[in-house]
């Protein structure tokens, strides 16, 4: 996420067109053929998508540590979530 | 001595504390809902995989575009009322709402083309799923679009300043959420397989 303060776009600017690129990755991938693999590369875009807009368009990027840690956590624990009910199916 | 770094990390959440309270509620909500479908998920796969093979993938790819552009557009109103600049911070909100009609008219489309096919609530667990869950996503584009179309009204009417922006930052934050409530959807029900 540092990398995005060292390009010459106003950070949230370089979010969105990495969350453009990155969508559009996700939705390509979505043509592939079921596997594990594919749900985790499809998961871990997400998660980054997700932390993208909370840090850049939230703005959270700025706040107190424990609310960036709690919004960190709430991806952690729905991205785990779903890793394991997809593992375990 | 305070470094600029270690002011700014010292902030507190962007708007109003009681969106957040919401935000948080709202977030928890839609995460059991994500847990539930793939939870069920792991006892129906192949109904799970077969269905999901009739939705068309683009109307979500396109409504994702648009979600997060709409996201974008008021992350720049926020930035454009904290410098002073009112009618800007209007025209990144009017912009951002426009967008916000799209996503509803895209996904009103889609809800169509779903309905004239035959599938409902009880056609399969699936189906189920997704339309309870986008269903309920939809209706909260529609509070979010509420809520920005009352900022937007207030910020051309000049009842924002660089001083006084909490009401920007507060609607500002209600629409993050939806956006990356739909981020999460997006994979989970149209992508992930």
């Amino acid at each position: 996420m540092k990398l995005l303060q060292t390009i010459p776009l106003r950070p949230c600017t370089a979010s969105w067109l990495v969350l453009l690129g990155l969508t559009t990755i996700t939705f390509e991938l979505g043509s592939n053929a079921p596997s594990q693999v594919l749900m985790a590369a499809v998961l871990a875009l997400t998660l980054v998508k997700g932390q993208l807009v909370v840090s850049y368009f939230m703005g959270l990027r700025r706040v107190r540590p424990v609310w960036r840690l709690v919004m960190a956590a709430y991806l952690a624990a729905v991205g785990g979530l779903i890793a394991i009910a997809y593992l375990t199916a | 001595m305070h470094t600029e770094a270690s002011v700014d990390s010292a902030q507190p959440l962007p708007g109003d504390f009681a969106i957040w309270i919401f935000i948080f509620a709202e977030l928890v909500v839609f995460g059991v809902l994500f847990g539930a479908y793939a939870f069920a998920r792991s006892t129906h796969v192949e109904l799970f995989n077969a269905s999901q093979l009739t939705l068309n993938r683009a109307y979500g790819f396109a409504n994702t575009l648009i979600l997060v552009t709409s996201s974008y557009f008021v992350a720049r109103a926020t930035q454009s009322i904290k410098a002073g600049r009112g009618t800007a911070c209007g025209n990144w909100l009017a912009a951002a709402l426009g967008l916000g009609g799209m996503f509803l008219v895209l996904k009103l489309v889609e809800f169509h083309q779903d309905f004239a096919q035959g599938i409902s609530l009880s056609t399969n667990l699936f189906y189920m799923f997704y339309l309870a869950l986008t269903f309920f996503h939809f209706m909260h584009v529609v509070m979010g679009m509420a809520i920005l179309a009352v900022v937007t009204y207030k910020a051309y009417a000049g009842r924002y300043s660089a001083a006084n922006h909490t009401g920007v930052e507060t609607g500002g934050s209600y629409w993050h959420m939806v956006d990356l409530v739909w981020i999460i959807l997006f994979a989970l029900v149209y992508v992930i397989h």
